[in-house]
């Protein structure tokens, strides 16, 4: 059976595709219904915008790592990933490349990536999923659906050995209706976890020139600027 | 899998260099008097190079003057690469190295690039260029490591960060 790395599982996740549930709240039965809903939803969105923090959960640290960033997604198979903090990072991809930047004191480096072709098939992945095609998903995690007044909640649990020993289930917690994300949860068989909370999210915005380009993009000043007078 | 390739990647070049010979150390630069709090939480972000290919990743140390220290390396998406703890005698403690890591590896190399770093001694087997406070290059014949230092939060850092037994996962 194909699996699913870790790594595409979480891009799944932003995705907005794999979801959770919350142990509080009840479990639909037949969660058929409402990943028709989610995915009639997701179906709607042209582009996304998203802002983030990322918390990493480490045992050991008493406090969690913490990044920020920004997730930008456009059909028909555009994405980039950006780091802002605590170091700065852009990961871009298509349907036929990707490419990923390092600032070093404000310059900006393109990296010469290895295996740049499976970065590519990941990005591919999450394209489709953006685009609702959630079929993909079932072969490789038992999801389930878990509903509240103020929350909608799936849970993505690895059917693969292999899978769950990489990660245990992987939770995405939505508005009731679908249309947003909250944060994004991976919790890990030692008890680590990684919590991903959106902090601004914009459905449907038209980009700036340059937001993907592999060659020089456009930073992301400009790319926030952009949003704030976005419709 | 893209994570299990890359990996596979990375681990075939260090088996390359573990079979390597010794690498020349001239031309090398020590490390300058401590760059970092004696006590502190350093946050490094790395780009590896290996035979002309890029991988990036994190490295968090916890650095204790008296209790020694330990580097938790990442991918770029939080997966544990390594988990390695140095005691203050320098006695290595490979915690985590998962597959295809192997533990051997993460003492020979990725220990001793740290000790380079952030021990306390210089080590005449150190190829390491600090190019400005927060700019490290080690340089050793089958890779190249860029280290930057993003953030360093001073103070002392929890016991159980230098405890042999605690936080290593199999």
């Amino acid at each position: 059976m194909k699996r699913v790395p870790a790594m595409t599982a979480a891009w799944i996740a932003l995705g907005l595709v794999a979801m959770g549930q919350d142990a509080a709240l009840p479990t639909l039965t037949d969660s058929r219904p409402a990943l028709h809903e989610l995915q009639r939803k997701m179906s709607e969105v042209r582009s996304l915008y998203l802002e983030f923090t990322q918390e990493r959960h480490l045992k050991l640290f008493n406090e969690p790592l913490k990044s920020e960033g920004a997730m930008l997604l456009d059909r028909p198979a555009l994405i980039r990933w950006e780091t802002t903090s605590p170091y700065q990072s852009i990961m871009l991809g298509n349907h036929k490349s990707v490419a990923q930047f390092e600032s070093n004191n404000g310059e900006w480096k393109k990296l010469k990536l290895g295996f740049p072709q499976l970065l590519r098939r990941v990005m591919e992945q999450i394209a489709l999923i953006h685009q609702g095609k959630l079929d993909s998903l079932t072969n490789d995690f038992a999801i389930s659906v878990a509903t509240g007044t103020d929350v909608a909640v799936l849970t993505l649990a690895p059917k693969d050995e292999t899978m769950r020993s990489m990660m245990s289930s992987l939770v995405v917690k939505l508005l009731p209706d679908f249309s947003g994300t909250r944060e994004v949860l991976t919790y890990e068989p030692g008890g680590d976890f990684t919590r991903i909370i959106f902090t601004r999210e914009r459905h449907n915005v038209t980009f700036p020139a340059g937001t993907f380009d592999q060659t020089n993009p456009l930073g992301i000043a400009a790319l926030r600027a952009a949003m704030d007078h976005a419709p | 899998m893209l994570r299990d390739c890359s990996l596979m990647f990375l681990v075939s070049v260090l088996l390359a260099g573990c079979s390597a010979a010794k690498q020349s150390l001239q031309g090398t630069v020590p490390v300058p008097a401590q760059p970092f709090p004696p006590d502190a939480l350093v946050t490094q972000r790395g780009v590896l190079t290996v035979r002309g290919r890029q991988f990036s990743v994190n490295g968090y140390i916890a650095k204790s003057q008296s209790r020694g220290l330990r580097l938790i390396m990442t991918e770029n998406f939080g997966a544990v690469l390594a988990d390695v703890l140095v005691n203050p005698e320098g006695k290595v403690f490979v915690m985590r190295a998962k597959p295809p890591f192997r533990r051997a590896w993460v003492e020979r190399y990725i220990a001793a690039d740290l000790k380079c770093i952030f021990g306390e001694a210089t080590d005449s087997n150190c190829p390491v260029r600090v190019v400005s406070p927060t700019h490290f290059i080690l340089e050793r014949r089958w890779y190249k490591v860029d280290l930057w230092t993003v953030e360093t939060k001073p103070g002392t850092q929890p016991a159980e960060m230098f405890d042999v037994t605690r936080g290593g996962n199999p």
